[in-house]
């Protein structure tokens, strides 16, 4: 009985100890394809699936983020697959991130590669459709590659001749290889040249201490560089300008002003105006002449009548009342 | 030349027969293990004698396959750079195939030869015979309760075989490798899906009948007196191996049809 009971517990023992890795190993496997996970499902649609499988991974900035679910042909260009992603990192997935069909190493399964987008755009939510692009395939690849084979192989032929050409002598470059003449004349030409060189450094040393002696502030360079000096050159200029255009505008009044002098002149000499009738007339200058004394003799006369009507005055001023008149006059003026 | 033909044809009609007759048996065990009354305790006394009996020898076994299995292989994916990929190459080989099948075919031999053994030494005793006489159903106590444990224990016997195996792998990654536990497993975990697990645990449960209904049958109906017990031993070993290969097939075919293709 005992030992029955002993062998009944070892049994349970080895049962249980069997049943609970079958269960650990299910749930590490369930784990690993997120099946017990809080996952939600996302969409992307590509022309080219590249052999992708349901069941493979997607990942996100090169973590695993979920797993595909379904592949669906809506059209024959276009193919639907649902991507069930983790919602840990589904709120990382920003709307403008892209998706791509790619090797998960160099002989690996096809994996779902989610690039990041940007922090602009929201988060993806459950049901959204996410961009996607396709790789360039490995036949794209072979053609391209056996299109730049066929080129180089070309290319080498045209190459082989060019150089069959330089080596027995034709054309330019091959007379600069094969021929000594031509060889010493370019050594020559090369010495000259080297020579000039050595001349343009010297005349360029030259040319950077004379910039050089810009910097000094009594040559004339430096003194334009001066800001003080620059700026009363400035006013001067500017004053030079205005007066310039002050001028011009005398300029412009003498250069009327000789016109009607020259009108005048014109018109004198044609025996118009009054310049005319003044100088051509002698009768006029005569009597002219004549009512310039008579007026000296008037001026003369009216002197000494006012000298005499001073006299008046002053005597006046001493008589009453008008002595009173001029007292008060004066008393007012004191006052103020 | 006629004998050999003759010969030839009497095999093949001896075998459609043993094979009729083995459908038949099988046939008896489906009708017989639901009827009252249930063997329970002989049941786990078969169930303790072909598990917990035979795991020490089943666990080491899949530990050194395992360990060698990861051996052997390694020098080559090093070679190649895909030694990132030995957890998740092993892990599949052990689980999907190896184990399961190593297993059955260790536990064909000890369990198998052991029943036919048994039984085989029980019938030329007529130990079968004084059963029946005394009113007790033979087939029900010493049958049933055999295929029955041996279909149930099996599994447990791969399980626990399939994780020593990847122990011992991981043992070799880490002295060699210098991989830790948790990497490996999670290679390991990465790697299996239930498309792996699930067909090769189901394929164990057939494996554990096939071991117990040929074991069974042939020592249910051994003959020619105690040479005989041998030779059911014998029999049943190299049937069950041979059936074993053949369930492996098929399950890898339909496996194939129905997850893989």
């Amino acid at each position: 009985m005992q030992k029955s009971f002993y062998q009944q517990l070892k049994l349970g023992v080895f049962v249980l100890t069997g049943i609970a890795l079958l269960v650990v190993a299910t749930i590490m496997i369930g784990q690993k394809q997120n099946l017990f996970g809080n996952s939600a499902t996302i969409y992307a649609i590509f022309r080219n699936t590249s052999g992708l499988k349901e069941g493979n991974n997607v990942r996100f900035s090169g973590l695993n983020a979920g797993k595909v679910t379904k592949i669906e042909m809506i059209k024959d260009t276009v193919i639907m697959i649902s991507l069930s992603i983790n919602k840990d990192i589904l709120t990382h997935i920003k709307k403008d991130s892209k998706a791509a069909i790619t090797s998960d190493g160099l002989v690996g399964n096809m994996i779902v590669n989610i690039m990041p987008g940007s922090d602009s755009f929201g988060s993806v939510a459950s049901g959204d459709t996410i961009q996607s692009f396709s790789r360039v395939s490995t036949d794209e690849i072979l053609n391209t590659l056996s299109e730049t084979n066929e080129n180089a192989a070309l290319l080498t032929v045209e190459m082989l001749k060019i150089a069959k050409e330089i080596t027995s002598g034709q054309g330019l470059i091959g007379a600069l290889v094969q021929d000594p003449k031509i060889t010493q004349s370019v050594k020559a030409t090369l010495f000259d040249i080297g020579k000039s060189a050595n001349e343009a450094a010297l005349a360029v040393s030259n040319l950077n201490a004379f910039i050089n002696s810009f910097d000094q502030p009594d040559n004339l360079a430096g003194a334009i560089r001066d800001t003080v000096l620059a700026n009363q050159l400035k006013n001067i200029i500017l004053n030079i300008e205005r007066s310039s255009a002050e001028i011009g505008q005398v300029v412009r009044q003498l250069n009327q002003t000789v016109k009607n002098a020259d009108q005048a002149v014109i018109n004198a000499k044609d025996g118009k105006g009054t310049i005319n009738y003044l100088s051509n007339d002698p009768d006029l200058v005569t009597k002219i002449d004549h009512t310039m004394k008579n007026i000296d003799e008037t001026v003369l006369e009216i002197r000494q009548s006012s000298q005499l009507l001073n006299q008046n005055l002053e005597a006046l001023k001493n008589t009453w009342p008008i002595k009173n008149y001029f007292k008060k006059m004066e008393k007012t003026s004191q006052s103020k | 030349m006629n004998y050999d033909k003759r010969s030839l044809l009497s095999g093949i009609k001896a075998f459609i027969a043993e094979t009729g007759d083995m459908a038949y048996f099988a046939g008896r065990f489906f009708r017989e293990v639901f009827k009252r009354p249930f063997e329970f305790k002989e049941f786990l006394r078969q169930c303790y004698n072909i598990g917990n009996r035979s795991f020490l020898l089943v666990g080491i076994t899949g530990f050194i396959i395992g360990l060698v299995f990861t051996l052997q292989s390694r020098p080559k994916m090093v070679e190649l750079g895909a030694d990132a990929w030995i957890p998740s190459m092993i892990a599949l080989a052990i689980i999907r195939e190896i184990g399961p099948l190593f297993t059955a075919l260790i536990s064909a031999g000890r369990i198998g030869s052991a029943i036919g053994a048994e039984l085989g030494s029980m019938r030329v005793t007529e130990q079968i015979d004084a059963m029946e006489v005394s009113g007790t159903n033979p087939f029900k106590y010493l049958v049933v309760t055999r295929i029955l444990a041996s279909t149930l224990m099996i599994p447990v016997l791969v399980i626990l075989s399939n994780f020593l195996a990847l122990y011992g792998s991981f043992l070799v990654e880490y002295l060699k490798g210098e991989v830790s536990f948790r990497f490996y497993f999670d290679e390991v975990f990465r790697a299996v899906k239930y498309t792996d697990l699930i067909p090769s645990t189901i394929k164990t449960f057939f494996f554990g009948f096939a071991i117990g209904l040929v074991g069974c049958y042939n020592g249910y109906y051994c003959k020619h007196g105690t040479a005989g017990v041998g030779i059911a031993a014998n029999t049943a070993v190299v049937k069950t191996s041979l059936m074993l290969f053949i369930i492996d097939f098929v399950v890898a075919l339909i496996t194939d049809i129905l997850f893989l293709s």
